[in-house]
């Protein structure tokens, strides 16, 4: 395990200065003149053009596309990202500040939608063609199809204009993380009932099952003792990927809930140009998105004991 | 229904489907129960006894960085700081924290203070505090005020001069603007936040809350309302969402699509303020081919006529604006305002300028002249295109009714839509604008006159598309230099009627309101037109 382990890690370095590459050309290619966006808003008033050119020499946009891609990146490395045109905050600071609330309500969507997804995912496929089925794959389709605004309003409707049991919007309690907990986690857990449903359903048609079956082990050992630890990796795949996917993307649910996460920072920066932070968090989500899915790819070898990791 | 013969399956009996619903509503009720306590309890603590308000504001716009944090100032105004003037919702300046000013030849303001006022943490206000402040927007520019470190001089207590480094006779009227603020002597409020207003904080909490409560030794009327909790809610649907909830008492920026729905109920009014901005089209009328029709005059008072505004107030803005001749708020004119007359919808009268030039419908009612057909750019993007629909698509139906076909940009920042400007790549603009400070000049001055080498990119940008020349900048001139009010206000309207008149380098298509939604149990609220210098103070809560 740990010889893989070493491997991942290494093959992560190629990865990530990929991500660091495309992250800093994109946003470089973007239309807008940063120094002139920067001063606007630190003079409340328009720039001269002589300021203008000033600024672009301090921030360096006029050295060349390589020269500031190998600073950048330099400086990367060592943990410094920058700092933002914009607040003028170190931006990974202000990325780390803001990512802990977006962890959050990103766990508590990602951990509710397993907790109903697995065990409705498994009881559907096993009373297959049941009403509970029948039900379950209704509620998957309708989950996976409404968007997320949609979803977010009907939830602030339901559970506080009409009924009072939460809080619209904003932060300070854990009622606050509900409804945005919940609207994250909704389509999250329709494709992992459906994915868990259609695993279950494929192993539990496989020879172990009948043998295990047939050695007199009860329903409950075959099913969660065999079937569903098989069933489960590409469930872990898929939640991995999920959980990386909201974590940057979660834009849309903190605008709606006024939650103060990562993503509702970023798009004002994307707006206001604010290269720094708009690399620095690409890069960052990108460093999130590897390591879930190194943590994805070890799993591996504890729900599956043929996967021997460390022998390859 | 075709079962598995699997054991497994057959096994979901009546009795697994109650535990699992019994479960299922267990769970719901234990989280409902808790949570309908806390939200009981909330709005039990957030109460109106006191005369407390929770107010729905749009997002966290506040700078935090030194010499330029604006923290309660800008663009939420949250009155913990005052102006040496104040604009009044009509957009005249009123003394504030000056009690009178003089212009004295060449260059020179001079500010009479208002003596007894303290600032929240007890220090008497002072001229001294008055050239901290200008010292503050001198350590970033100068700000439009045109002021360096220098340009601020302490005659005697209760008197200062302010000389800018340019002329600029429009100081008093710009600085109203929060932004010019008063802050303490030698605070800064990127740390802590210490003014002279008639509420002072309590807490700021970045992108959740700002709180504010009644400050006692307020120099004017005391304010109705011991607290205000000022909650940051971005998007516009979850503010309306909030106030008829009960969480808060009062929003911004209601979403005209439900302005009409908000008073339906008795639970809540819908407060207007005057035209304070206002929605407009600007004609490229310096493009190069293919953006170069603008050019014709033709072309451009066709434009004008063949706009039906009142299908756009009354369709787009669904009633909560106003058909306006000018384009920025007619109030901030005076009586000059009613000297421009702009134009009435009148279709044949546009199909006739058009047939005069030369542009005759083509087989597919599209007008063409020479081979071209008249086929216009819309540029939307400013200050983003959401605010603007679906103005376009109804101008692009009004416009086809007469022979020119129109094709819609939406660019998705405001940056892409500059970046378009600067290369003058389309034919009409877009733009919504607002007036924040009392300058009748100061958006015709920004955005048409004429460029100046080595000029700000922005304005050159704009002036290279728009502006319609000597006959403009002359009024501009005039304008900058004038002193008495009527002298400015009647300056800005020949300037507005060179562009709206007679070159129809500007089509105003609204004058829109603020829309404010108002719980009934709040009252004494007064929406300003300009939504940066709203007023607290007359504002109270009863049950």
């Amino acid at each position: 395990m740990i010889p893989y382990l070493l491997r991942r890690l290494v093959y992560l370095g190629p990865v990530w200065l990929g991500i660091s590459f495309i992250a800093f050309a994109l946003s470089s290619l973007s239309p807008g003149d940063p120094a002139r966006l920067t001063l606007q808003r630190q003079l409340d008033r328009q720039p001269t053009a002589e300021e203008v050119t000033r600024a672009r020499q301090d921030l360096g946009l006029n050295d060349p596309f390589a020269v500031r891609y190998v600073q950048w990146v330099g400086q990367a490395v060592t943990g410094d990202l920058g700092t933002s045109y914009r607040t003028g905050e170190p931006v990974l600071g202000a990325l780390l500040e803001r990512f802990p609330n977006t962890l959050r309500i990103t766990l508590l969507g990602l951990g509710g939608a397993v907790v109903v997804a697995l065990p409705l995912g498994v009881m559907a496929a096993v009373w297959r063609n049941s009403p509970l089925d029948h039900l379950s794959r209704i509620v998957s389709l309708l989950g996976a199809s409404m968007p997320s605004y949609w979803v977010a309003y009907l939830l602030i409707l339901l559970f506080a204009v009409r009924l009072h049991m939460l809080p619209v919007a904003g932060r300070g309690t854990w009622q606050h993380m509900v409804l945005p907990a919940t609207t994250l986690g909704l389509a999250t857990s329709a494709s992992l009932m459906r994915l868990t449903r259609s695993e279950m359903l494929e192993v539990l048609g496989q020879d172990f099952v009948r043998t295990s079956r047939a050695k007199g082990l009860g329903p409950r050992a075959v099913v969660v003792g065999h079937a569903l630890r098989n069933a489960l990796i590409p469930v872990v795949t898929v939640a991995g990927m999920r959980f990386a996917g909201l974590l940057g993307g979660a834009v849309i649910v903190e605008t709606i809930f006024a939650w103060p996460g990562i993503g509702k920072f970023v798009l004002d920066s994307i707006f206001d140009r604010d290269y720094p932070v708009i690399q620095g968090f690409v890069v960052f989500m990108g460093t999130v998105f590897l390591l879930v899915n190194l943590v994805v790819d070890l799993s591996y070898g504890l729900l599956d004991p043929r996967i021997r990791l460390g022998h390859r | 229904m075709v079962r598995d013969r699997d054991p497994f399956q057959s096994a979901l009996t009546r009795r697994h489907a109650l535990r699992l619903a019994g479960l299922t509503a267990g769970a719901a009720s234990l989280a409902v129960s808790s949570g309908g306590l806390a939200a009981q309890a909330a709005s039990l603590a957030q109460g109106t006894t006191g005369g407390e308000l929770v107010v729905g504001a749009p997002q966290d716009g506040y700078r935090n960085e030194p010499n330029r944090a604006n923290i309660g100032m800008f663009p939420l105004n949250s009155n913990v700081f005052e102006s040496l003037v104040r604009l009044t919702p009509d957009y005249q300046v009123e003394p504030l924290l000056a009690e009178s000013w003089e212009f004295v030849e060449p260059n020179t303001w001079r500010f009479t203070l208002r003596q007894g006022v303290t600032f929240h943490d007890g220090t008497p206000f002072t001229a001294e505090a008055v050239r901290w402040s200008m010292g503050r927007i001198a350590a970033t520019g100068g700000g439009v005020l045109g002021v360096d470190e220098n340009s601020t001089v302490v005659v005697d207590d209760f008197t200062v001069e302010i000389t800018p480094t340019r002329p600029n006779r429009r100081l008093p009227q710009q600085l109203n603007h929060p932004n010019n603020s008063i802050v303490a002597p030698n605070t800064e409020p990127a740390e802590t936040r210490v003014g002279t207003g008639p509420f002072r904080e309590v807490e700021y909490s970045r992108e959740d809350q700002y709180v504010v409560e009644a400050f006692d030794g307020y120099w004017g009327e005391a304010p109705g309302l011991s607290r205000i909790t000022f909650r940051f809610i971005p998007d516009a649907t979850t503010r309306v969402l909030a106030l008829q909830s009960g969480e808060v008492d009062l929003i911004y920026e209601v979403p005209r699509e439900s302005a009409g729905d908000l008073p339906s109920s008795g639970d809540f009014t819908l407060a207007t303020s005057e035209v304070g901005a206002y929605e407009a089209l600007y004609v490229n009328i310096h493009g190069a081919e293919p953006y170069d029709l603008g050019q014709d005059p033709a072309i451009r008072e066709a434009l004008a006529y063949a706009i039906d505004k009142e299908t756009i107030v009354s369709g787009v803005w669904q009633g909560n604006a106003e058909i306006s001749n000018t384009m920025i708020p007619p109030g901030i004119l005076g009586p000059a305002a009613d000297t421009i007359t702009g134009t009435t919808f009148d279709p044949d009268r546009a199909s006739q300028l058009l047939d005069a030039a030369g542009w005759v419908p083509g087989d597919d009612d599209v007008r063409t002249k020479d081979g071209r057909r008249l086929t216009l750019t819309m540029i939307v993007g400013f200050p983003n295109a959401d605010i603007h629909r679906p103005m376009p698509e109804f101008v692009q139906a009004q416009l086809a009714d007469v022979g020119i076909e129109m094709e819609i940009v939406q660019t998705p920042d405001t940056a892409s839509y500059e970046e378009r400007l600067t290369t003058g790549e389309g034919d009409l603009w877009a733009e919504a604008g607002s007036q924040n400070d009392g300058n009748p000049c100061f958006l015709p001055d920004l955005l048409f006159t004429t460029p100046v080498p080595d000029g700000d990119p922005e304005s050159t940008a704009y002036g290279r598309a728009f502006a319609p020349g000597a006959d403009f900048d002359a009024h501009i001139e005039e304008c900058r230099s004038a002193v008495s009010t009527e002298e400015v206000q009647a300056a800005a309207a020949a300037a507005m009627k060179v562009l709206i008149d007679e070159q129809f380098v500007v089509i105003p298509l609204a004058g829109t309101f603020r829309l404010f939604g108002v719980a009934s149990k709040v009252t004494g609220f007064e929406a300003h037109p300009s939504g940066v210098n709203q007023r607290w103070a007359g504002v109270t809560v009863t049950e």
